[in-house]
C-alpha cells in the first residue's frame, strides 16, 4: 500500500474494511459460494426424496413377507441416495477449475490452501443438512408398509440410532471423497464418472465376479477368504454395510469384518488420501 | 508499486517470459503492451502469484504476492471477464470475495454502482454480454480499495461509453497515487490513459517510456510506433484473403 493511496484526496470515497485476510473469511466465502449456486439444493433434495422413495418401495415390497420387520428395509434407499452427496462434492470440488472461478478465488487467497480446507468444511456442513433429510425421508418410508401391516416403529430398540447416525455419517463422507475426486482431477465429467465408477459399479461388478465363482450364496463363516470379496469391503460403499447395519451386522462373506470404526477409517481414507494430493497439486502447481 | 525483475517463465522447452524487467510506478498508468502470445498475461498471472517464476521476482509495495496479509487491499486484480461461476450473481461473487477479507456488504453495492451493474446484479453472470463481464471484473478489482490494479484488457468488449468510462476511471485512480499497470490492444486508448508503456515482444522488453516520448521518437502516432517496435515480434499474423495475385483453395489451408 502506497502512501499516496493513503492519503486519497477523494475523502468522500467511504473507506472499505482494512482487515486482513482471515480462515474465518475464507470459510464465510465458501459458504456463500455453495448457497449461491442451485446445483447443491438439488443434490440434497434429490438424496432425500431418492432415498425416501426407493425406501417406501422396498419396504411395501417386503411387507408381504410373513416375517416382515419394516426396520430390515430401513436403508434400502442408501443405494439411490449416495449419488447426491458424491455429485455435491464433486460440484463443489471442480467448480472453481471448470468455470474459471479459480483466478478470482486464488488471487483472492494466494496461499490457496485455507480455500481447499474451507470447501472441506463447508462441503461436510451442507451433506450434514442432506444426510439428515434422507434419513428422515428413510424413516418416513417405512412407515406406510408398517402401518399396513400393523407393527409399531421403535427406532430406539436393537441398534437402530446406530443405524440411522451410520447411513447419516456414510453420505456426509460421501460428499468428500466427491469433493476431494474434484479437487484432484479439477474436470467434472472424469471426477464424477470416476467416483459413480468407485462407489456404485465396482462393488456390484466385483461381487457378480465372486458369485460366478462360488455359485450359490453359503452360509457366512463357511465361506474362505476372498479377494474379491476382500476388494469389494474396501470400497467405500463396501465399508459402509458396516456402517449402515445394526451393530455386528454388515460386510460381505468371505471378506475381514472391519467394525464400524474400521469402516469409518476405509471411508475416510477415500476421502483424504486424494484430498492429500489435491492439496499438493494445489499448492505446488501454477494456476493457468 | 510493482517491480519486475529480471522475470522468466519456461513452459518445457518453450520461454513465455525471458528476463524480462520493468516498474509500474505509484501515481502512473503504465500501459502494458505487446503482440498476441508476447507474454503479458503470463506476467500478469506470475505477479499475482498464479504462476511461480522459473527464474527473477515480482513484487508488490516491496513483496511477493503470496506474502501479503491483505491481498485484496493491496492488489486489485482483473485478469479474465470469464472468472466468474456462471450460475452465481454478480452481488454473491463479490460478496464472496469480499468475505476473504471481512469487507462489508455496504463496499459490495458500492462497487457495483460504481461500475453500473445495479440493474443486472442479481442476475446470473452466465447471461452477463462479454462488456458487462468486464464490468464484473473491474468491480471485483475495485474491492479492497486497494493502492495498485492490474488490468488485462479491462475495455475489451465495453461499448464507447464503458470505455470513456475505464478511461475516466484509470485516470483518476492514479492521480489519487495508485499504482495502475494496464494491458490493451488499443493504441488510440492507450495514447489518452495511459503515462508510461511498457512493450514486449516475444516475452523480452521491447521499450519502457513515458508515451510522449515514444512517440516523439517515430515521429508518428503510438500506433506506429508500436508497430515499429514490435515488427520483429508478432507470433501470429493473419493475412488478407482477398489477394490480388492468384491464390487457389490449396494456398488457403
Amino acid at each position: 500500500m502506497s502512501a499516496h493511496a493513503v492519503a486519497a484526496p477523494r475523502a468522500a470515497r467511504p473507506a472499505a474494511g482494512r482487515g486482513a485476510m482471515t480462515f474465518r473469511g475464507v470459510l464465510a466465502a465458501e459458504w456463500t459460494k455453495v448457497t449461491s449456486l442451485r446445483a447443491p439444493y438439488w443434490a440434497a433434495a434429490a438424496t432425500a426424496v431418492a432415498c425416501g422413495l426407493l425406501t417406501y418401495v422396498s419396504a411395501n415390497a417386503s411387507s408381504v413377507d410373513p416375517g416382515f420387520d419394516p426396520l430390515d428395509s430401513l436403508t434400502s434407499g442408501v443405494l439411490l441416495a449416495q449419488v447426491g452427496p458424491l455429485v455435491l462434492g464433486v460440484l463443489v470440488g471442480t467448480g472453481e477449475f471448470a468455470t474459471g472461478t479459480f483466478r478470482t478465488t486464488f488471487a483472492t487467497v494466494p496461499r490457496r490452501l485455507p480455500v481447499l480446507a474451507a470447501q472441506v468444511v463447508v462441503t461436510a456442513a451442507f451433506a450434514v443438512v442432506a444426510a439428515l433429510l434422507a434419513v428422515i425421508a428413510a424413516v418416513a418410508g417405512i412407515l406406510p408398509a408398517a402401518s399396513g401391516r400393523g407393527i409399531a416403529v421403535d427406532l430406539t430398540a436393537d441398534g437402530t440410532p446406530q443405524v440411522l447416525v451410520g447411513t447419516a455419517l456414510y453420505l456426509v463422507g460421501l460428499a468428500l471423497c466427491g469433493l476431494a475426486a474434484g479437487a484432484l482431477l479439477r474436470r467434472t465429467v472424469p471426477a464424477l464418472v470416476g467416483i459413480l465408477v468407485l462407489v456404485l459399479v465396482l462393488p456390484v461388478g466385483l461381487s457378480l465376479a465372486t458369485d460366478g465363482g462360488t455359485g450359490p450364496a453359503a452360509p457366512a463363516g463357511a465361506v474362505p477368504a476372498d479377494p474379491a470379496s476382500t476388494l469389494v469391503t474396501f470400497t467405500p460403499s463396501g465399508a459402509a454395510s458396516f456402517l449402515t447395519a445394526p451393530p455386528g451386522g454388515g460386510g460381505v462373506a468371505g471378506a475381514p469384518d472391519l467394525g464400524p470404526w474400521g469402516a469409518a477409517a476405509v471411508l475416510a481414507a477415500w476421502a483424504l488420501v486424494p484430498l492429500v494430493a489435491a492439496a499438493v497439486r494445489l499448492r505446488r502447481r501454477d494456476l493457468v | 508499486m510493482i517491480e519486475v525483475e529480471a522475470l522468466v517463465k519456461r513452459y518445457g522447452s518453450t520461454t513465455a517470459v525471458d528476463g524480462l524487467t520493468f516498474t509500474a510506478r505509484p501515481g502512473t498508468v503504465t500501459g502494458f503492451l505487446g503482440p498476441d502470445g508476447a507474454g503479458k498475461s503470463t506476467t500478469m498471472r506470475m505477479i499475482v502469484g498464479l504462476e511461480r517464476p522459473t527464474a527473477g521476482t515480482a513484487t508488490v509495495d516491496g513483496r511477493r504476492y503470496a506474502e501479503l496479509d491483505a491481498p485484496l487491499h493491496s492488489v486489485g486484480v482483473m485478469l479474465d471477464a470469464r472468472s466468474v461461476h456462471p450460475g452465481r450473481t454478480a452481488f454473491r461473487h463479490l460478496l464472496a470475495q469480499a468475505r476473504t477479507h471481512g469487507i462489508p456488504r455496504s463496499r459490495v453495492d458500492e462497487v457495483i454502482a460504481m461500475t453500473g451493474l445495479e440493474p443486472v446484479a442479481h442476475r446470473r453472470a452466465g447471461t452477463y454480454s462479454l462488456g458487462m463481464g468486464q464490468r464484473l471484473g473491474i468491480a471485483g478489482a475495485l474491492l479492497g480499495d486497494p493502492g495498485t490494479l492490474i488490468l488485462d484488457e479491462p475495455v475489451n468488449g465495453l461499448d464507447p461509453d464503458g470505455v470513456l468510462w475505464v478511461r475516466r476511471l484509470v485516470r483518476d485512480l492514479a492521480a489519487e497515487g495508485r499504482t495502475v499497470l494496464l494491458s490493451s490492444h488499443l493504441m488510440h486508448e492507450l495514447a489518452l490513459c495511459a503515462d508510461r508503456v511498457v512493450i514486449i515482444g516475444r516475452g523480452r522488453l521491447l521499450a519502457d517510456a513515458p508515451v510522449h516520448e515514444i512517440v516523439e521518437r517515430s515521429g508518428g502516432t503510438l500506433e506506429e510506433a508500436y508497430l515499429q517496435l514490435t515488427a520483429g515480434a508478432v507470433q501470429y499474423r493473419g493475412r488478407a484473403t482477398t489477394s490480388p495475385t492468384t491464390t487457389t483453395a490449396g494456398d488457403a489451408r
